[in-house]
């Protein structure tokens, strides 16, 4: 049962890094290829069908961290306290940009948004490889390391190449690069690596600290048999939003 | 403030703020679905108009109920390290539920009803929206079990220093949540039939063309309250029943007080819904007199929520579980008042913004009415004219 839980944290948190990794990468890419204001719709037009069903990937690993891990959630948490709140602004920023940024149509509101996806897409990107390398040395290090903000800057490059990636993918040809679903999966893998990692190098301490079998039962029972639902929803969204002659609707939501 | 006084401002402030767009959520969810559903069955634009003009505020609402969310969901892990010690067994299955299952699903299937207008077959995309109620109420119920096991820990036992969960089914009758979730969801139903009312009477008071659109709505709105309240007062006053001994006595008038004013506004505000607003329901729309006071109205039941909460929450203090673990016990070590108060502020400050922003963008899309809507925008039929009065 151990193991089970272990998979699904896994898949999880090297899910989140996958998915939502082309949608920060297209955020970071904002400010770079995003040049005129119809380019940078056309960008956020492209990832917006697919950030709701990626954000949460994060919100399940929490979930399943308190569920499962209750005796490490609040360790990796408070013991990473500012960097943690840091993280969390720059995404409810990035979020606030994509809901707010057409809402009004004035030039300044639409800048100040834009801005506040890049930025929040770059604090979150960078502070992923922080953590990443914080939680790999057992949270001894300090928080701000340099090894971290190395870290930091390779997780942003990953997430950037895999958002360029994904525009080559469900834009082609907009954006100067042709991609194919194959090549957006290995950058998928190649933005989840560190994440991977991680994980292979965490697991025999993170299955030594499951939750009682009494606890992972009750989850398992509850749980399991709503997966294929969860996985039925997230492949919708995959086959409503694929490429295709309209694939990019303007104006978009968000 | 020392530290834990700040933990607690802090949770206290991104608690509130993310209920106030809950409680919305909660209220206009079915409303939005009922609505869709009545433009899936006539495919009339007036019911067109009316699914993406609240679907609209529903949305907008929303964005800053997700973000709070968040928010709070990481705040049990950075401020309150020791709940999960002591009971993370416990309170971790129902918050996974939430997380894993609900929210999980919730914001998929929302992604989709948003972004698959006109992409996806007209059925499906009304499922969508049903699903996006159906999870959002699951969302809150779990929310309601894990709440409801701090105000008293039924199910679980205390072994080496931890709690252990013995009976699943006891979390799920918990006296605590039988009748204070229904309570919520009558609140959330009030709340949305509220909203519904005072956005109405505003565009009628203003002489909108769309009378009949704003008409219906404001109808919609008054039944829509009138059936929360009743469930919200009926639920309420159940609740005592089975309330914690000593919750809200002489020693607690911070519990005490915001109970007694939740209770006496909210009987007086049953009484105008129940006895004067539904009476009146088919004159409302013309009788231009009522439109300020209905305006008015809008923000008491946002109010009301808060100081229930207030109440509950207030109430269940020194304890973060009732005789069980100390809200400074459950705090996380090694916190400092310098750690805090800087995430306080940011938290405070960028939510309280974002909230204020929010409201400013629903008061505009009110104040314009249902046209040029983003909602829906670029589905292939914008070739047709908005349907102005009908």
């Amino acid at each position: 049962m151990e193991l089970i839980w272990f998979a699904v944290f896994a898949v999880l948190l090297a899910g989140y890094f996958a998915l939502e990794g082309f949608d920060l990468g297209v955020g970071l890419l904002l400010p770079v290829l995003g040049r005129t204001r119809e380019a940078r719709d056309r960008m956020v037009a492209a990832v917006a069908p697919y950030v709701l069903a990626n954000e949460v990937w994060l919100v399940a690993v929490a979930g399943t961290m308190f569920g499962v891990y209750p005796l490490l959630e609040g360790e990796v948490l408070a013991g990473l306290y500012p960097l943690v709140v840091a993280m969390l602004l720059c995404w409810v920023l990035r979020d606030a940009g994509l809901w707010f940024r057409r809402r009004l149509d004035g030039r300044a509101w639409r800048g100040l948004w834009d801005a506040a996806i890049a930025f929040g897409s770059l604090g979150l990107s960078v502070g992923w490889g922080m953590t990443l390398y914080a939680a790999a040395t057992g949270f001894e290090a300090p928080p701000v390391h340099p090894a971290g903000l190395m870290l930091g800057v390779v997780v942003t490059l990953l997430f950037a190449l895999h958002g360029w990636t994904f525009l080559g993918w469900r834009t082609p040809g907009v954006f100067g690069v042709t991609r194919s679903g194959r090549a957006l999966a290995a950058t998928g893998l190649l933005a989840a690596l560190p994440a991977l990692g991680l994980l292979a190098g965490a697991m025999p301490f993170l299955l030594g600290h499951s939750a009682p079998p009494a606890t992972l039962n009750v989850l398992s029972v509850m749980v399991l048999p709503v997966a294929p639902i969860m996985v039925g929803a997230q492949v919708w969204v995959w086959r409503t939003f694929r490429p295709g002659k309209d694939a990019v609707r303007l104006p978009s939501f968000f | 403030m020392d530290v834990l006084d700040l933990a607690r401002t802090q949770f206290a402030v991104t608690g509130s703020l993310h209920f106030l767009f809950v409680v919305l959520t909660l209220g206009l969810a079915p409303l939005v679905a009922i609505m869709h559903t009545r433009w899936a069955l006539s495919g009339k634009p007036p019911h067109e108009s009316m699914t993406r003009f609240w679907g609209q505020i529903y949305v907008t609402n929303y964005a800053v109920g997700i973000v709070t969310g968040l928010v709070m969901e990481f705040q049990f892990g950075l401020a309150w390290s020791g709940l999960s010690h002591y009971a993370g067994d416990v309170f971790g299955a129902p918050l996974a539920m939430e997380t894993l299952v609900a929210f999980f699903l919730e914001s998929t299937f929302l992604g989709l009803w948003i972004f698959g207008w006109g992409r996806l077959p007209k059925w499906a995309h009304l499922a969508c929206i049903w699903l996006v109620t159906l999870t959002a109420y699951a969302s809150a119920f779990f929310v309601m079990v894990a709440n409801s096991f701090l105000q008293n820990p039924a199910g679980a036992v205390v072994s080496d220093g931890r709690m252990r969960l013995t009976d699943f089914g006891a979390l799920l009758t918990n006296k605590s949540l039988v009748f204070a979730f229904p309570h919520v969801i009558g609140a959330g139903l009030f709340t949305g039939g509220m909203v519904l009312v005072g956005a109405s009477a505003y565009r009628l008071w203003r002489r909108a063309e769309e009378t009949d659109f704003f008409a219906r709505s404001l109808r919609t709105g008054v039944a829509t309250a009138a059936v929360g309240i009743f469930l919200t007062m009926g639920f309420g006053y159940a609740q005592f029943a089975g309330v914690q001994e000593g919750k809200f006595g002489a020693h607690n008038p911070a519990a005490a007080v915001p109970l007694g004013f939740m209770i006496e506004f909210g009987q007086l505000l049953a009484l105008v819904v129940l006895l004067v607003m539904l009476p009146m329901i088919g004159i409302l729309p013309r009788a231009r007199w009522t439109h300020p006071i209905l305006i008015a109205m809008t923000p008491l039941p946002f109010v009301l929520a808060i100081l229930g909460w207030m109440a509950r929450e207030i109430g269940r203090q020194p304890w973060m579980i009732w005789e069980r673990l100390t809200v400074a016990d459950a705090l996380s070590p090694g916190l400092t008042a310098g750690m805090v108060t800087a995430s306080l502020i940011g938290f405070a400050g960028v939510l309280g913004l974002l909230a204020i922003v929010d409201y400013v963008l629903i008061a505009r899309m009110i104040r314009r009415g249902p046209h040029a809507l983003d909602l829906g925008a670029g589905s292939g039929d914008e070739t047709r004219a908005p349907a102005l009065s009908y």
